[in-house]
């Protein structure tokens, strides 16, 4: 999570001894269901529909997007939570699909997920020790009990509770320390890759840091692997060494997080980064705000062509509507080759042959209330 | 927005406060458990055409505050103290129907959860509309087409479509979007708006900050922005009071504020947030603990566990809140 480290310059990780997590093609549909006798299908929800994504070893890599693009489907489907409808995910070099039975079962431990509401992802009726007790029973990992007594205390200081903490239920602990408990069930089968979905979201911004910081930390001690997913782009940015863009079942954009902040290519991530309130006056009164039309269309009725079409300031006559693009290298002075887009127009948006359409409003809302919309005043 | 670093920015609608809240607070009392006061000597003013800010981490008695102003708390089981004046008009003390129609009229009110405020049996557009037929003279002919206009402006697509649905048909960020449009709709004199944006997507948050920042310049609203999100503050209110355990420790226009922040409490928010500009890599600086570390306000200042610089005064005095002018500061060791 450094800026500093080999891992922070994204290349296209060719050099698959690399790799911990491959996910090639993944899709997850859900089918949208009615009737009462017969089940019948009569669409499909196209939660994630064709998304590769390469993870290295040590590296955290953040995935962000709105509300309902698909994150948290595409985290489920590779940790196995989820079974893909389409695609291959292969973690330290197994697919993970091919696990069966007691093979599964081993292998589990090697990626853990930490949720993002800490009270609902704890069996409120379980205290602290039996709740990272269980886990490590599952794989093996509570056999000798002088040696499970002190895991469990290292575990404890890792996240920074006290040792008192063993004997308590979650719901005696603030959202903060929920949180720490989770990380810890989660630390505590010794996993390789954890995929936290909105780690930080539920808690308040003062506690927020003491997590992020607590990430951090870990991961230089355990060797972990981090798929972030988080909607705050300020933390993932603090937070990841590489960074995927999601909108609306696939990845529009992917560089290192230092590149993606400094130079955003895809209409969308520049949208999307336009329009974060950044805490300083100064900057929010410089702001200038690429506002979108409209709303997230349907993931059941995605869009034809570039699925951002709908909604771009920059979409042309030709390709955007009926092409859909691929996440490509794309030739721009000075852009990395890892900084991959899926925009037809990514190079001539950057050099400015291409102007975006401003979606200026006819009447200002002092107007529209005084009845001026429509030119006809009864009011 | 064009307001100096020292001085609220003149409201070009008016110097008088058209709301004045004064030393207002809130205790629950609940059986069997020691009487809890979530609001604890709130003081603040708002001038038509004018955002004010409240800004605190959740519990620090946001929504308690708006709505014991609104009239909205539950009617037992909690003692509501101190004045909030709306041009005179003591609203703590008005009689239930007149703060109704007052609710309806010259206030309104964005709440955290759209669902308890929205009419379930009438359609979105309709709910609108009659907004603009009650509240701004309209004819329903004239109305349609605003209210059209207004949910596009909310960002909810489709307008045509959606003006017929019922809430229960439109997802929860829609919902609040409808109410939003709603609140619009009757241009209230004050609106006080509660995370109005918290459950929305950042896209969807940067169009409803820019209706509300036109509504308060075009209409000369006055807008109380109650939030936890020191961005949203930074770039929308003139005024900013920060809260912490039911107490303003600290007020000042945003560019103060955020240029100079002298309380540990607001010092320590700004250095435990992780920036979208500014360099990458440094560790944060977090505030050590949680609210569950507070101290009770009456013999010490609450923040004192969490504090980075308490001295010994700190656990045996009640800091006062010292004001001068717009800023305001409860702290005996400010930074700097
Ligand atoms: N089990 C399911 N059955 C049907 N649809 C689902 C299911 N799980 C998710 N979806 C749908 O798939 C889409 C993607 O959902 P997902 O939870 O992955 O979004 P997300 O990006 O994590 O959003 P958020 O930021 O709100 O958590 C949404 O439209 C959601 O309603
Ligand atoms: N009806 C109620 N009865 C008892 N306590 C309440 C009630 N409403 C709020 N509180 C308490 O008052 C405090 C402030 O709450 P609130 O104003 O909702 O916080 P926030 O700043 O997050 O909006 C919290 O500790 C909360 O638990
Ligand atoms: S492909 Fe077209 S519609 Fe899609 S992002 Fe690029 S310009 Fe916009
Ligand atoms: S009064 Fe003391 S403990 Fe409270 S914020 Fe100021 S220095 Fe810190
Ligand atoms: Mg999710
Ligand atoms: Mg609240």
């Amino acid at each position: 999570m450094t800026t500093t480290t080999d891992q922070a310059q994204a290349s296209p990780p060719n050099d698959e001894g690399d790799l911990l997590l491959d996910a090639r093609g993944v899709k997850v549909h859900f089918p949208i269901k009615r009737g009462v006798v017969f089940d019948k299908t009569i669409g499909h929800v196209y939660a994630v529909d064709g998304v590769d994504l390469q993870v290295r070893r040590g590296e955290t890599y953040g995935l962000v997007g709105e509300s309902g693009c698909g994150k948290s489907t595409l985290g489920k489907a590779i940790i196995g939570l989820e079974p893909p409808t389409e695609g291959t995910v292969s973690i330290d070099g197994t697919d993970v699909a091919s696990l069966k039975g007691s093979e599964l079962r081993r292998r589990r431990k090697d990626f853990q997920m930490v949720f993002q509401d800490p009270m609902s992802s704890l069996d409120p009726r379980q205290s602290v020790e039996s709740l990272l007790v269980e886990g490590m029973r599952a794989h093996g990992l509570a056999s000798d009990g002088k040696k499970t007594t002190a895991r469990l205390r290292e575990l404890l200081t890792a996240v920074g509770l006290p040792a008192a903490a063993l004997k308590k239920y979650p719901h005696e602990f603030s959202g903060g320390q929920r949180q720490r408990i989770g990380i810890a069930r989660a630390l505590a089968v010794e996993p390789k890759l954890i995929v936290a979905d909105e780690p930080v979201s539920a808690l308040d911004v003062s506690v927020q840091a003491q997590v992020i910081n607590l990430l951090e930390e870990l991961q230089g001690e355990y060797d972990l692997t981090y798929l972030v997913i988080a909607h705050d782009l300020a933390v993932v940015r603090h937070i990841s060494d590489r960074i995927g863009v999601m909108y609306l079942g696939g990845l529009v954009e992917e560089a290192a997080a230092d590149d993606l902040y400094a130079q955003p290519l895809h209409p969308y991530t520049r949208a999307l980064l336009s329009a974060v309130p950044v805490p300083d006056p100064e900057a929010e009164d410089r702001r200038e705000q690429i506002l979108l039309a409209g709303d997230l269309p349907s993931p059941s009725k995605p869009p034809a062509g570039c699925r951002f079409h709908t909604r771009c300031p920059w979409r042309q006559e030709t390709r955007c509507d009926d092409e859909r693009p691929q996440l490509r290298v794309v030739e721009i002075d000075g852009v990395a080759s890892g900084h991959r887009v899926a925009c037809h127009w990514a190079e001539q948006i950057e050099s400015g042959e291409i102007q975006p359409q401003v979606v200026a409003p006819t009447a200002t809302v002092g107007d529209l209330l005084a009845g001026e919309a429509d030119g006809s005043d009864e009011g | 927005m064009t307001d100096t670093a020292t001085t609220p920015r003149p409201s070009r609608h008016g110097d008088e406060p058209l709301l004045s809240v004064r030393d207002l607070s809130v205790t629950f009392r609940r059986q069997g458990e020691e009487p809890f006061t979530a609001v604890d000597g709130v003081s603040f003013d708002v001038r038509p055409g004018q955002t004010v800010g409240l800004v605190g981490e959740s519990g620090c008695g946001k929504s308690v505050t708006s709505l014991a102003i609104m009239g909205l708390l539950p009617p037992r089981g909690n003692t509501v103290e101190g004045t909030a004046s709306f041009e005179g008009t003591d609203l703590l003390r008005l009689p239930a129907d007149e703060m109704r129609d007052r609710r309806g009229r010259d206030i309104a009110m964005i709440f955290q959860d759209p669902l308890s405020s929205l009419n379930p049996v009438v359609s979105v557009g309709l709910q609108v509309t009659e907004v603009l037929e009650r509240h701004r003279g309209m004819s329903r002919k004239a109305a349609q087409p605003v209210a059209r206009e207004l949910l596009d402006r909310v960002g909810i697509p489709d307008p045509d479509r959606r003006l017929k649905d019922y809430p229960h048909q439109l997802s929860g960020g829609m919902r609040q979007r409808a109410l939003i449009a709603m609140a619009l709709a009757c241009a209230p004199r004050l609106l006080i708006a509660d995370e109005p944006t918290t459950a929305l997507d950042v896209t969807i948050q940067a169009q409803i900050l820019s209706l509300l920042k036109e509504l308060v310049e075009d209409t000369g609203t006055a807008l109380v922005m109650i939030t936890h999100d020191l961005g949203v503050v930074a770039g929308l209110c003139d005024e900013v009071n920060v809260l912490y355990g039911g107490r303003i420790v600290e007020r000042g226009t945003r560019h103060e504020l955020f240029a100079n922040p002298r309380h540990p409490y607001t010092n320590g928010l700004l250095a435990s947030i992780p920036r979208l500009d500014g360099a990458r890599g440094a560790p944060l600086t977090p505030i050590r603990g949680s609210v569950a570390d507070n101290l009770p306000w009456d013999h010490a200042c609450a923040f004192a566990p969490r504090c980075s610089q308490p001295v010994d005064v700190c656990t045996a005095q009640t800091p006062p809140l010292e004001e001068s002018g717009v800023r305001a500061l409860r702290c005996h060791n400010p930074v700097r």
